[in-house]
């Protein structure tokens, strides 16, 4: 820094403590290990001196002064512990406890309360108060996660001012005056927020609890263990609290250069699947038809001898995001040696000509320098549904000064935070962008549309982009996979370049960052070098010949099987059905493939279609170590057993490979891991380990294949489908935890209002879309979020499985809307 | 010789005397009538006011269960034999008064030392150390008490007063 902050010195309870000026009394005393109550001020926030609770003496002044509001000063005399302090805690107290039910007993806060332990440490331990207390109805559901209880309220509002301040999305707000004060969601809706879980964790008192964890459990029965969320590839540090052998509530775990103290609802209720009865619990074999149990001896020997039977370049693995780093790793070896094939990736999601496949997953600096940048460019990357922690890191960002903009063709939640929203017509994304960088040359015209954006829209987030001197790029799935996905990853990448830095590619859930940098790529060696580099070491540490020739990616690989080109497809951990673009091709593909494996948690629709199910445990099952999208690696334990007979895929692999005739034995996930080390430089558990960039071969911009017929509207299909993902959808895990498909609700589908209008259509209809293709059935919510022309529908609900509808080939695929109109009986045979 | 013989004669003598009085307080209480009974054909017929023997989850007057489930006795036993699962009450199934009640409820009379704090951490005075100490069984199993078994089977068996405030 290079602008010093004046130091003062004052002196707390006789200590001198030395602090930069600006520093609250309270924060200076805690500094010193001087211990102050405090309920309406949290660190994450600025002071509101609502609840009087951090009175202290401060020599030469009058009355007590709240610490917390109180900027230290120079020789200032601070006293925690007189007398007077003490009468003013116990007064403060006496007042807070004035209405409070002291429902301890059955409160879910009881144990782990602040006012119970400040009351037990500071209070008066009697009440003068021998009135009626305040009388509320309770509890309060506020939404599917969320229920208050108003009488426990203390009026803190820091729930309130989480909203305001850390999230951005004003969820709970405080009505009524003096007595009849209460907390409530604007107009008693369901709390619309994403962090909704982050206000019952920092609430003081038991006013906001979890319904998940309503009554469930005691902070005294629960064995906390640290670990890993996996949902979305932020990888938030988390505590599972387990009672026995269930998880009981998920909690997040402090960790200042990622999720701070904070997760998503995701994160904090998204646990239920792990319990769920639906797991698997013992390997099944098609018998006759049917999937029917078998012992892991018999279905093991099945896979091998279809494997040995085979030969090696019609063999291939698809490995999804449930894997830790070990898992991905053995599997890679395993693989590439025993099985010999080079067909293996962890990439599903994507275009086969598109851009993803050719650049490395992830951003291109850590998580922790987000609220330190000046300017965000988001370009097709809906943030707070894909990776919604960092949308809290970059609302701190945004709170000193950065700008964001975004170039989507739905409107993002956080609107009202994006200085600069280009919401485009979804095939015009490239053209958008182009004329962006334009802008940013300085030279543009400021009237006229592009893509139906105003130009001189462009113009002024040009302007910014000219000015930025920090400025952090980012590219989602729904730019990539788009039709002209390949001119924006080009246009993007020269964009970064006027800045000399990298864009950053968001995509992949769950740990697909530890497959990729575990070696789970058709064309790279573990830590992502090419394998050309590092065959020696490869072959001296695996004991065997490895392959240099690349192999086939995800969507070749499937593209393949459905050519007939493959015998056996190994799938761990993921499901295609619904993870591919388009799910013809995975029909396809089944139909023409002899012998499909699945290992998984649950039997999901391409586990239904398997020879072969083998029941996998899922990560708070396991140990080991998980990369998330910053290339961070780090430690997971195993939070409790699973069900069953089911098992590690490190361990399933091994057996595999015995049975294949080598022997690849580990004592457990250590010694993986330090094997993984030879191979991949500076691999440490905490430290982020970049993927080493592969080589990339871009077609040229321009070389998109735009077909006019696609993009044009016609009469029958009018409207554009643009499918993006959605943090709370119904797939095999989120529909299995309760708490997260009540959040999901039913599939649905957003339309311009003008459209609805067109297709006699309201807000929470039940529509059916209608493509060449085929239909699905959805609910309609009509919002100004998306243009004239467009409809949004959201990956990840298997009851509407979106791409069932998308055809791969299809540059834009064209829909239609109509209402689902209930026929009265006897009438619907006309 | 004859010094020895008479010091031995006195020893048997002194010997003799002492069984014979001690027979004497034997021959006494054998014609008393015996203090202890014949257990387990004979039981007493009160316990001492402070004894403390078997738990009992107790009822409120109009039947509604005390226990909400908080689980203190749990956290306060001192030999962990206390297991609570708890629920939430709904209008269709009231269990206790308040939003909460315990689902499940466990004590290992094995491990149980009865001590009583669990009586004394109670905020609702549901779980009472009773009279009974006829407590065995001829496996491990039959020892974990559940709530079925706990639970007074009407307000008032257990002999504390349904009405009684804590």
């Amino acid at each position: 820094m290079s602008d010093q902050v004046p130091i003062v010195t004052l002196s707390i309870d006789g200590r001198p403590v030395t602090v930069p000026k600006g520093t609250t009394i309270w924060t200076a005393a805690r500094g010193a290990g001087i211990d102050v109550p405090i309920f309406c001020y949290h660190d994450r926030m600025p002071p509101l001196g609502a609840c009087r609770m951090c009175l202290v003496n401060v020599e030469k002044t009058p009355k007590l002064v709240t610490s917390c509001t109180q900027e230290a000063a120079e020789g200032m005399v601070v006293s925690t512990t007189t007398p007077d302090v003490k009468a003013g805690q116990e007064a403060i107290l006496e007042f807070l406890l004035i209405n409070h039910p002291l429902d301890c007993p059955i409160c879910d806060k009881g144990g782990e309360c602040p006012l119970q332990d400040q009351t037990f440490r500071y209070g008066p331990g009697r009440s003068r108060y021998v009135e009626v207390k305040r009388d509320f109805a309770k509890p309060v559901s506020l939404g599917p996660a969320l229920v208050l209880d108003r009488e426990r309220c203390i009026l803190c509002w820091r729930c309130v001012r989480f909203g305001e301040i850390i999230a951005g999305d004003d969820a709970l707000k405080g009505f009524e005056r003096g007595f009849t004060s209460e907390i409530n969601t604007p107009f008693t809706l369901p709390a619309a927020s994403k962090f909704i879980g982050n206000t019952i964790a920092i609430c003081p008192v038991g006013a906001l609890t979890s319904r998940t964890y309503r009554f469930v459990s005691r902070p005294w029965d629960n064995q906390r263990v640290p670990s890993v969320c996996t949902f979305c590839g932020v990888g938030c540090a988390v505590f599972f609290d387990v009672r026995g052998n269930t998880i009981m509530r998920t909690q997040a775990r402090e960790a200042p250069d990622l999720n701070d103290i904070w997760l998503c609802d995701l994160g904090f209720f998204g646990h239920g699947y792990v319990q769920h009865a639906e797991r698997l619990q013992q390997p099944l074999i098609r018998k006759d038809g049917d999937l029917q149990p078998a012992s892991w001896d018999e279905a093991l020997d099945l896979v091998a001898r279809k494997i040995r039977a085979t030969a090696p370049g019609r063999v291939a693995l698809l490995a999804g995001a449930r894997l830790t780093n070990e898992d991905a790793y053995v599997a890679a070896r395993v693989f590439r040696t025993v099985v010999g094939t080079p067909h293996l990736d962890h990439r599903l999601d994507t275009r086969a000509d598109g851009p993803s496949l050719g650049v490395s997953w992830g951003m291109t600096s850590p998580i922790g320098e987000i609220p330190t940048r000046d300017l965000f460019l988001l370009v097709g990357c809906d943030l707070t549904e894909e990776y919604p922690v960092l949308w809290l890191r970059m609302k701190q960002a945004v709170d000193r000064g950065a700008a964001i903009i975004a170039i989507t063709p739905k409107a993002l939640e956080i609107d009202r935070f994006v200085a600069h929203h280009l919401v485009h017509d979804y095939h015009e994304g490239s053209a958008v962008l182009a004329a962006l960088a334009q802008a940013a040359g300085g030279d543009s015209p400021k009237t006229g549309e592009v893509g139906g954006v105003d130009l001189g829209r462009i113009a002024l987030a040009g302007e910014a982009l000219r000015g930025a001197k920090r400025p952090m790029v980012m590219i989602g799935k729904t730019a990539l996979e788009a039709a002209d996905g390949e001119t924006m990853y080009a246009e993007v990448e020269d964009l970064c370049g006027k800045f000399g830095i990298k864009p950053s590619i968001m995509r992949g859930r769950g740990n697909a960052f530890g497959a990729a940098l575990a070696g789970l790529l058709p064309n790279t060696s573990p830590g992502g070098r090419p394998l050309a580099q590092v065959r020696g070491d490869l072959e001296t540490v695996w004991g065997a010949p490895v392959a240099v020739e690349p192999g086939l990616s995800g969507p070749h690989i499937i593209e393949a099987a459905g050519r007939g080109e493959l015998d056996v497809l190994y799938i761990a951990g993921a499901d295609p059905s619904s993870d591919v673009l388009d799910r013809s091709r995975w029909a396809a593909a089944r139909s023409r493939l002899p012998f499909l494996v699945v290992v998984d948690a649950f039997l999901t629709e391409t586990a239904q279609a398997a020879d072969v199910v083998l029941p996998a445990l899922v990560i708070p099952e396991k140990n080991g170590t998980v990369s998330n999208i910053e290339g961070r690696v780090q430690r997971v334990h195993a939070a409790v057993s699973g069900p069953g007979e089911a098992r590690g895929d490190w361990q399933i692999l091994s057996g595999l490979a015995v049975r294949l005739g080598r022997t690849i034995a580990y004592s457990g996930w250590e010694e993986i891991f330090n094997e993984m080390k030879t191979l991949i430089p500076g691999l440490e558990v905490d430290a982020i380990v970049p993927l080493a960039a592969p080589a990339r071969a871009v077609s040229a911009p321009g070389a998109q294949k735009s077909d006019g017929r696609e993009t044009a509207a016609d009469g029958e299909y009018p409207l554009a489908l643009i499918v993006g993902d959605v943090l709370f959808d119904r797939g095999s895990m989120s529909g299995r935890s309760p708490a997260i498909a009540d959040l999901a609700r039913e599939p649905w589908a957003m339309l311009h209002p003008d459209d609805a209008a067109r297709a006699t259509v309201a807000d929470g209809d039940p529509i059916v879309l209608t493509a060449r293709r085929g239909s699905i059935a959805v609910m309609a919510r009509v919002s100004k979020a998306v243009l004239p022309g467009h409809v949004y529908v959201p990956r990840g609900y298997d009851a509407a499985p979106v791409n069932a509808i998308v055809g791969a080939g299809e540059a834009v695929t064209r829909v239609r809307v109509r209402a689902l109109v209930t026929v009265a009986g006897g009438q619907g045979n006309g | 010789m004859n010094d020895r013989r008479r010091s031995t004669i006195l020893r048997y003598a002194r010997q003799g005397v002492a069984m014979l009085r001690g027979l004497g307080v034997t021959f006494r209480y054998l014609f008393k009538r015996p203090i202890t009974i014949r257990y387990p054909e004979e039981k007493r017929t009160a316990v001492q006011p402070r004894f403390k023997g078997r738990h009992w989850l107790t009822l409120y007057g109009d039947g509604m269960e005390r226990c909400v489930g908080c689980e203190l006795c749990v956290i306060v036993c001192p030999s962990q034999a206390i297991y609570v699962k708890a629920a939430e009450n709904t209008p269709e199934h009231q269990v206790s008064k308040g939003e909460r009640y315990a689902a499940e409820f466990q004590i290992n009379e094995l491990r149980c030392i009865f001590c009583g704090f669990c009586e004394e951490a109670c905020p609702t005075g549901a779980i009472v150390l009773g009279r009974e100490y006829e407590l065995a069984g001829y496996t491990r199993e039959s020892m974990i008490y559940t709530k079925p078994m706990l639970t007074e089977p009407y307000p008032g068996s257990s002999g504390r007063d349904p009405q009684r405030e804590v």
